[in-house]
């Protein structure tokens, strides 16, 4: 309906994460790939330590080292520098130049500094681009979906398609947005295959930053989609997306390919799961597999059992904004009123919902929020819960206090389901720790 | 008193550790001059920037509201990222930043920086705001400390400039720019309720997991007042009346030798660097203290302390020692606590095989060399590939890093203790070295390491037998 602000000069707990990460986090889920961010140290360091206390795994990512000189005199310097030492010692398949707000405000023109590198190394085989990713616009959600943009244009380019090509009408492109864990790319790329589709995810985190130890440690990343199936998706029939962010990336590959797209803004609850599942049985002919027949039994079971506990019950999201499109819808089936939606950036998904969205930080979230039952949000918002004496449901980027979440499951039957069981059993803690104290108090 | 036991290594205690000059221009601090701060290699660098160590030193002030003058990244990625706690106020847990737009980048954001200042003066009341320069702000040549002037004479609270944005050089020099702006707007701004003729002040020690609580037990058993504590777990006012102390400790911190330094040039208080790393470096600090102090009774009430503390450590650490006797560890920290470490290993009887001096000055490598043997491999630099081969090649039985390298060991399944900002366990003092030991034990002994490197049964077999 309308998107909102506080007024307030400064930004009080911040919900939102640079667009840079979201850059990092894209690449993470390519084989074989070095991020290098072009900035000073910290603009490396902080995103790293962020994504491995997250994901606890490892995070390739490098920086051109940027100091105060080299900004003002020449800063591809080292940024040249910074290339040939990763191509030297590492010999990635892939090379993603991340721009910061730094290369940004100073002016540097890096792009038309890697075209001519590229030229005169004859850089081939590879793929390597660069974006702007400066921290004071968008998010991370925009970063992700940017670089993936970007990535696509590159694959286009360096397959010379000029609109004809072989279409396999049997292979679908994924391209899921940068809400979703490893757990719901692993689960949405089954489900898409299980009706009959070759399936590839661009890009492909569910096998990077799900936990393995394929061949041990590597700087560069380990798992995610190589290149060769990255080239070779260009042949597929179909895009789907997930999270409007993932629309315009949908968007190059039909205008550069013809490629038809179709694009699922939200992901999560029963609505969303069936339309995604009715989709495929109408584009493959396929009936639904008995699995997923059996997983929506569940899921409607659970919310039954469940509805007692979400009756009156009132939450408050802080997420980034596809995220809060797709946790609204499901808030709205299981009848929980929704005290406040906050979002880091302003994005038309947002500003067409059909309720009111802010545009703030947690503390927004703790100030819109107060009385609410259920808060959730990042890690970072477990203090504010507190304060307001809501439950805590971690969701989003980044959660350090719990194992395991990079797997967690929202998507389809299943992740309602199980989103659902975990917020209402949240809610029942809370309750009988409510209980407890009372009669202590007593 | 000379019947001090020499700590292995650490030069004559009676004399402060203070060679040579200090010099100003290198990073961190007393680094010969042989060794600048090395400019950080474009594409195979690693470490944080020096605003992150700037926050580093002044976070654990925790009643202090800290502001971040930039775009919101700076702050968003980095506020609650330190294991650093607080036993009271939680104000510094709060993310500040005023979060430049582009338009405030092309017009200029010293106004959102003063209506910021207000905003939290006004709502959160604290003692003081700590105002920290980023890259962006840096560039387009805001003057922060005017707009802090400015806003600290009309609020009447201290709002102190922090001016080390992140492209000046490394986490190092961010932590001594820090201590900078200790000592230009902080220090000697207050008295203490009460004159305490034996306080000692803690720079450099952040109560990364409680750690400080430790140490300040010990000391407030040997009757020692800590006086200030710079900065962990701190008041923002004991931090202005610091220049009351009779002595300082810099606890394994080069980057703030600079502002013990600058201390005893400027209010004549003597200090030493120390460590509460291992029972020996623990019993070396606090005589160093008591010496410091000049008070004879005190003396001799550290040396019983220590005697009973250490008699009783070693009791409890006979079960762990038998077990951890001639393991092999490779050691990757920071600088400094390198050599505070190793004594504490060495104790346990640990062999460290492998010891990163990445960010070492040769004074610190001169250190880890008294408590290493000779056949030790030091890691220059270099990242988490150079620290596998070096755990592969010597056979090391664990590794003990930062957290920053614990996934790496995960993936190549070598037993892991973490023993930097982030971890949860607090290894200073005597039961510090127990709890080092029994971490150390449960890490090695894990089935998982089992388990991990036993392949599946379908991968066993050649063949499928019919
Ligand atoms: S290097 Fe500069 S822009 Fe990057 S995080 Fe550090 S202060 Fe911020």
């Amino acid at each position: 309906m309308t998107v909102k602000r506080r007024s307030k000069p400064v930004s009080v707990n911040p919900l939102k994460i640079g667009q840079s990460l979201g850059g990092i986090l894209a690449m993470q889920g390519c084989y074989r790939a070095m991020p290098i961010v072009h900035g000073s140290q910290g603009c490396s360091a902080f995103p790293k330590a962020l994504l491995t206390r997250h994901f606890r795994e490892p995070i390739a990512v490098q920086t051109s080292a940027l100091q105060e000189m080299d900004v003002i005199f020449d800063a591809n310097r080292n940024l040249e520098e910074a290339i040939n030492a990763v191509l030297s010692k590492h010999r990635p398949d892939i090379i993603g130049i991340i721009g910061t707000e730094l290369t940004d405000v100073a002016g540097v023109d890096y792009q038309s500094m890697l075209k001519s590198y590229k030229r005169e190394r004859n850089m081939r085989g590879g793929l390597a681009f660069s974006v702007t990713l400066p921290d004071f616009r968008g998010s991370l959600e925009s970063g992700f979906s940017v670089t993936v943009e970007a990535m696509i244009d590159e694959l286009i380019q360096q397959a010379g398609l000029r609109g004809q090509r072989n279409v396999n009408s049997r292979q679908i492109t994924l391209l899921p947005g940068s809400y979703l864990t490893p757990g719901d790319v692993m689960e949405l790329k089954e489900i898409v295959s299980s009706f009959g589709f070759e399936v590839i995810a661009l890009p492909d985190i569910s096998t990077s930053l799900s936990g393995h130890l394929l061949t041990g440690f590597s700087p560069l990343t380990r798992g995610g989609v190589p290149l060769d199936s990255m080239l070779q998706s260009l042949q597929s029939g179909l895009t789907i997306a997930f999270g409007s962010s993932m629309e315009r990336p949908a968007r190059r590959l039909h205008n550069a390919l013809g490629t038809p797209y179709k694009v699922f803004q939200s992901t999560m609850g029963l609505k969303a799961s069936d339309e995604l599942f009715h989709f495929l049985h109408q584009i493959s002919g396929v009936p639904v597999p008995i699995r997923y027949c059996w997983q929506r039994e569940n899921l409607l079971d659970c919310m039954l059992d469940a509805h007692f506990q979400f009756a009156g019950m009132s939450a408050v999201a802080a997420l980034e904004p596809d995220h809060i499109c797709s946790v609204s819808s499901w808030l709205e089936e299981l009848g929980v009123e929704q005290k406040a939606l906050v979002t880091s950036c302003e994005t038309t998904a947002v500003a067409e919902m059909e309720r009111d969205v802010w545009v703030g930080d947690l503390d927004d979230a703790e100030v819109l929020g107060s009385g609410a039952d259920l808060l959730i949000s990042s890690s970072h918002g477990m203090a504010g819960a507190e304060r307001i004496g809501a439950a805590h449901l971690p969701a989003g980027f980044p959660i350090w206090n719990e194992l395991g979440s990079y797997m967690n499951v929202s998507v389809g039957y299943r992740g309602a389901m199980e989103w659902t069981n975990k917020a209402g059993n949240q809610l029942m803690r809370r309750e009988a720790e409510h209980r407890e104290s009372s009669i202590r108090h007593r | 008193m000379k019947a001090l036991i020499l700590s292995e290594g650490v030069d004559d205690p009676m004399e402060p550790i203070r060679k040579e000059e200090f010099d100003d221009q290198a990073c961190g601090s007393q680094a010969p001059k042989s060794k600048p701060c090395p400019r950080p290699k474009p594409g195979e660098a690693a470490g944080g920037c020096s605003f992150d160590g700037a926050q580093i030193t002044l976070l654990p002030i925790m009643d202090a509201a800290h502001l971040v003058h930039g775009p919101v990244a700076c702050a968003g990625n980095s506020w609650e990222s330190r294991g650093s706690l607080s036993s009271g106020p939680t104000l510094s847990q709060y993310g500040f930043a005023t979060d430049l737009s582009n338009n405030d980048i092309i017009f200029g954001g010293e106004k959102k920086l003063k209506d910021s200042i207000d905003y939290i003066a006004g709502r959160f009341a604290p003692p003081a705001i700590f105002v920290y320069a980023t890259c962006v702000t840096a560039l387009i040549g805001e003057d922060m400390d005017a707009v802090c002037k400015e806003a600290s004479g009309r609020l009447g609270i201290p709002v102190v400039p922090v001016n080390g944005p992140g492209f000046v050089g490394s986490k190092n020099l961010g932590n001594r720019l820090a201590g900078d702006a200790l000592l230009q707007y902080v220090i000697g701004t207050g008295e203490p309720e009460q004159e305490t003729p034996l306080g000692v002040n803690l720079i450099g020690e952040y109560n990364i997991a409680g750690e400080m609580w430790e140490i300040e037990k010990l000391m407030n058993q040997a009757g020692i007042t800590l006086l200030s504590r710079i900065t962990g777990d701190a008041r923002y006012k004991e931090i202005t009346w610091a220049h009351r102390a009779k002595a300082n400790m810099v606890v394994c911190s080069r980057a703030l030798l600079g502002l013990a330094k600058q201390m005893e040039s400027k209010y004549g208080i003597p200090y030493f660097e120390g460590s509460f790393y291992g029972a020996k470096e623990t019993t070396y600090s606090l005589r160093q203290m008591a010496y410091l102090l000049n008070d004879r009774e005190m003396e001799r009430r550290v040396d019983r302390l220590t005697e009973r503390e250490e008699n009783r450590l070693s009791h409890d650490l006979r079960p762990y020692r038998k077990i951890l006797k001639g393991k092999k560890a490779v050691l990757y920290t920071g600088g400094v606590k390198s050599w505070s470490v190793i004594s504490a290993l060495k104790e346990l009887g640990i062999q460290v095989v492998g010891v990163g001096t990445n960010k070492s000055s040769d004074e610190d490598v001169q250190r880890i060399a008294d408590r290493v043997s000779d056949d030790t491999e030091y890691i220059p630099e270099g990242g988490a590939s150079r620290i596998i081969k070096t755990v592969r090649e010597r056979k090391a039985d664990i590794m003990i890093a930062g957290g920053r390298n614990m996934y790496v060991a995960m993936k190549e399944q070598i037993p892991f203790v973490d023993i930097n900002q982030e971890r949860h366990k607090a290894y200073a003092g005597y039961e510090g070295l127990l709890r080092l030991a029994k971490e150390l034990v449960d890490s090695l002994d894990n089935p998982i390491w089992r388990l991990a490197s036993s392949p599946a049964p379908w991968d066993k077999e050649d063949s499928y037998d019919r």
